[in-house]
């Protein structure tokens, strides 16, 4: 019954810090510092680009080969293009590359504020007057939001690519099959789910990952610390997300 | 090759039952809840899934129910239970052995004549060979019991049909227990090889983390994968 609490409490403490710092950034979503902008971008996405492709191909690969278990079971051959796209633009795209990113970049994230807030830099910003959340914090949110919905759909191509190569490889069906199948039976409601889903996604990755680096304790071990539990909750956080928000696009764009 | 020196180790000195049976809890509770929540919110999300597809083709969500069951009993509990496990595992033992590592503790091991692969590596890596596959377990009944009920109570359709074993076969659950076992194989190794090879402070840990849990997530990606392909002619 206690651990209940203790979860419910840890829950209500991680939303308030979560919208405390949403807060915080959008208040200072005109000035930011640019070079910090950039320079994130490309620690978080670019350089996360080689491993979005390489989870693009296999989610793709994968999705292809169960759905084309039951295409084949059923008969409609035909069809795997449009289950295979459906299920990957709604759920396992987003999804499956929001937990992979929750790694990459909220570990990362979290792992480098950490070592900025224990090594006492962020109060010698504010110490000079300069306001360490312009500078530092709130370019990084946004760097990691504008990685992940960038990553998302670059992943998203690279993975139908891989999906029909896959279709082809082991299931027999031709390119243009495939991929006629998929065109003609996704609609523009499908890809903005998607979207919608990876920008949720990134913005929880990022607000998240911030928050357990800036509430870091300890020296070496909490670092880790901070980084294992930006995983965490960032992985916590994607599936709720996920289970609010499917039922909810589903109804506003079918 | 992590794994053929932990073998080698492993030859000449076992590890305490008593420090395996720790880590099989340590790891086993500590991921229950993730997992555990994780597979509810699945389940009642591919249910909403299979509900929009079922009302465009057939027309009624009892016909699909024992496909998308034996789909999360092969592929989703496995992959996502997989990837949920790792992601807290592998964070929790790469911030420990990072941690140790930059902390010298380990090579303080070493001079004690205590080898640091059996001592801290094997318990990990046995417990999560039993812990990854009963993990995996909960996570499908868990989504299984979410979907049920999501079918019945939100839908108003038979719930019942989601637990309909119709499809299910052996091959099935052979598929998923090898995918458990090799991911549970492979999650503990990836993190132990990042996390004891962390040099040079703080900033090692945090880079050990990132690059321990990237590497166990992609090596369950790859293993579901791979296995999935394995087992495709005995559909």
């Amino acid at each position: 019954m206690r651990a209940l609490g203790r979860a419910v409490l840890g829950l209500l403490g991680w939303t308030g810090a979560v919208a405390l710092l949403a807060g915080r950034c959008g208040a200072r979503l005109g000035g930011l510092n640019g070079a910090e902008l950039v320079r994130s971008l490309v620690s978080f996405g670019a350089r996360s680009l080689g491993l979005a492709a390489g989870a693009g191909a296999l989610i793709g690969a994968t999705v292809v080969l169960q759905a084309g278990v039951y295409a084949n079971q059923f008969g409609a051959r035909l069809y795997t293009g449009w289950a295979a796209g459906y299920a990957l633009l709604w759920e396992f795209g987003p999804l499956l590359l929001g937990l992979l990113m929750a790694a990459r970049i909220g570990a990362r994230n979290a792992a480098e504020l950490a070592l900025l807030t224990i090594h006492g830099q962020l109060e010698g910003l504010r110490g000079i007057s300069l306001d360490p959340y312009r500078l530092l914090i709130a370019p990084r949110v946004v760097a990691g939001v504008l990685s992940v919905l960038a990553l998302s759909q670059a992943t998203f191509l690279v993975a139908v690519g891989f999906e029909a190569l896959a279709a082809l490889a082991m299931l027999g069906l031709p390119l243009r099959v495939f991929l006629g199948a998929f065109a003609e039976m996704l609609h523009l409601g499908d890809v903005i789910a998607g979207l919608t889903k990876s920008l949720a996604f990134g913005l929880a990755i990022a607000l998240v990952s911030t928050v357990a680096g800036l509430r870091v304790e300890g020296g070496a071990r909490g670092v880790g610390r901070a980084a294992a539990s930006a995983v965490l909750v960032s992985c916590a956080t994607i599936f709720g997300l996920d289970f609010l928000l499917t039922p909810l696009l589903a109804k506003v764009l079918s | 090759m992590l794994l053929g020196r932990l073998a080698q180790a492993l030859r000449w000195e076992r590890p305490s039952w008593k420090a395996v049976l720790q880590q099989v809890v340590e790891l086993g509770l500590g991921s229950l809840g993730l997992v555990a929540t994780g597979m509810a919110f699945f389940g009642m999300v591919i249910v909403t899934i299979a509900w929009a597809q079922a009302r465009k083709y057939t027309g009624n969500i009892t016909v699909v129910g024992p496909a998308y069951l034996e789909l999360i009993i092969r592929e989703f509990a496995p992959l996502l239970s997989g990837l949920l496990a790792a992601s807290r595992q592998a964070a929790a033992q790469s911030a420990e052995l990072g941690a140790m590592a930059v902390n010298e503790q380990v090579e303080a091991l070493e001079l004690s004549a205590a080898d640091p692969l059996v001592e801290l590596v094997a318990p990990r890596f046995f417990a999560s060979l039993v812990a990854l596959p009963a993990l995996t377990i909960v996570g499908a009944m868990t989504s299984v019991a979410a979907a049920s009920a999501t079918v019945s109570l939100a839908f108003g359709a038979d719930g019942a049909s989601f637990a309909n074993t119709r499809f299910v076969g052996p091959m099935d659950v052979a598929c998923a227990g090898v995918k458990a076992v090799l991911m549970g194989a492979y999650i503990p190794l990836a993190a132990a090889y990042r996390g004891l090879g962390a040099r040079g402070g703080a900033a090692a840990v945090g880079e050990a983390v990132t690059d321990g849990v990237v590497e166990a997530c992609f090596g369950c990606l790859s293993i579901d994968f791979m296995v999935a392909a394995a087992f495709l002619p005995f559909t």
